[in-house]
């Protein structure tokens, strides 16, 4: 493991220190950005009721995105999971926003916010070992609130 | 004649247009979730070199940092300056000026008053005594944050050759150190793997210790910009690096662009792996035998 080091380069070549600074302030104006008051606890939204993945976007929606289609994919799969997370980049605070769900549907966020994506990944990991939402909310919150 | 001038008097004047001998300013800084914000007008000393002590600013006179309508100090969670305990609100801003530089810094929780109206003593109010400082000229009255520290700093103001420096310290949202029985499971020597751009696996030693009250982590070989870092408790079995600045001042907690997820069997802490913000896995260790 190293931050800096050319051997950190050698690895990977897309996080470099200065690609990993530059993540850390795009991650800081997103948190500044928002409304939310810093560290507050988020309230989780309850899922809705016969929830979908049906307005997940795919396709054309993704086209200048492949990288992200196989994480749209997965969301759309676990719709009532990702309905019941508080998305802490701020969005939800919004009346558009109800949840994590939201920001992968219509105006898309998810397709340009790094917290929204990592949130997902985060949720889709966990829901794979067998954890319980409860259980993918604490470490959504111990990682992102 | 008069038509012109009742024209011209009706015609409305933008506002953004008003030169103001003491122009409205504003700083705000965050540390670790609090927001401290100062709103103010910003006097000129204009060519005057003495300020206080003469009839602009008296000496024993009550006397709020700026001009205009009184200035204002905002915090959104509670906080202490200087050691006082400062609850969330609004406050004007007023020092009582005195020539042995032993001031006194009044927030008073009644935000909207104006200069000339300084508020009486109050048990409501919260009062700061302060050691004035000696510094360069400066024309226009300023606020400012000049050191910030993970968990406050000095926010000060400066007008002519005085500097009122206010130490504040903020509610931290971490706790960094963790107890020795907390931490006893997670001490230990793990073999750290991770792959190379190549796919080609790279080994490292990975030691964990508990230091002054805090869990720490070390690769071997060591690595320059975390070398000996701190491992932040911030969930279960969950943490967040921090790293120390040369002096071993914790300044940087790399959450969430860095998280060590710890795994048990049986009960006993295994391995573990670290991902970033984007959940992607950077690598994983295992405890040596």
């Amino acid at each position: 493991m190293n931050m800096h080091n050319p051997i950190l380069s050698d690895m990977r070549k897309d996080i470099t220190r200065r690609g990993f600074v530059t993540s850390l302030s795009v991650g800081v104006a997103g948190l500044v950005l928002s409304p939310r008051v810093a560290n507050a606890a988020p309230k989780h939204p309850a899922p809705r009721p016969g929830i979908t993945g049906e307005h997940v976007l795919k396709g054309k929606d993704l086209e200048k995105y492949p990288k992200l289609v196989p994480l749209f994919d997965s969301i759309r799969k676990i719709p009532q999971v990702i309905d019941g997370i508080h998305c802490n980049c701020g969005c939800t605070n919004g009346m558009e926003f109800y949840s994590l769900l939201s920001c992968y549907e219509a105006k898309g966020m998810a397709r340009d916010c790094a917290i929204c994506q990592g949130q997902g990944r985060l949720a889709v990991r966990l829901h794979s070992e067998g954890k319980t939402l409860d259980q993918i909310r604490a470490a959504i919150d111990a990682k992102f609130a | 004649m008069r038509i012109t001038l009742i024209a011209l008097l009706a015609m409305p004047v933008p506002l953004a247009a008003q030169i103001r001998a003491s122009e409205a300013g504003m700083i705000s800084q965050t540390i670790d979730g609090t927001t401290i914000t100062v709103d103010y007008s910003r006097p000129r000393a204009r060519g005057r070199e003495s300020l206080f002590g003469t009839k602009y600013v008296r000496w024993g006179e009550t006397w709020t940092p700026g001009a205009n309508w009184a200035t204002t100090i905002q915090v959104n969670k509670p906080d202490t300056m200087a050691g006082h305990p400062v609850a969330t609100g609004k406050y004007s801003v007023w020092m009582v000026v005195r020539q042995d530089s032993n001031w006194t810094v009044v927030l008073d929780p009644k935000s909207h008053l104006f200069h000339m109206n300084p508020p009486d003593s109050a048990g409501s109010q919260i009062r700061i005594p302060v050691r004035v400082q000696s510094a360069p000229f400066t024309d226009v009255l300023t606020w400012s944050m000049p050191e910030v520290r993970m968990d406050g700093g000095v926010l000060a103001m400066q007008w002519e050759r005085v500097k009122v420096p206010l130490d504040i310290t903020v509610q931290p949202s971490l706790v960094t150190t963790l107890p020795a029985g907390d931490a006893a499971p997670y001490i230990g020597q793990y073999s750290f793997s991770e792959k190379d751009s190549a796919g080609k696996e790279r080994l490292s030693l990975f030691t964990i210790t508990h230091e002054d009250g805090t869990l720490k982590g070390q690769w071997t070989p060591d690595d320059p910009y975390m070398k000996k870092f701190a491992l932040i408790r911030i969930g279960a079995d969950t943490f967040a690096p921090g790293v120390y600045d040369e002096k071993g001042v914790l300044y940087e907690i790399l959450k969430p662009d860095l998280v060590v997820e710890f795994k048990r069997e049986n009960g006993k802490v295994r391995s573990f792996t670290i991902r970033d913000m984007e959940d992607e896995l950077w690598g994983t260790g295992t405890r040596k035998p």
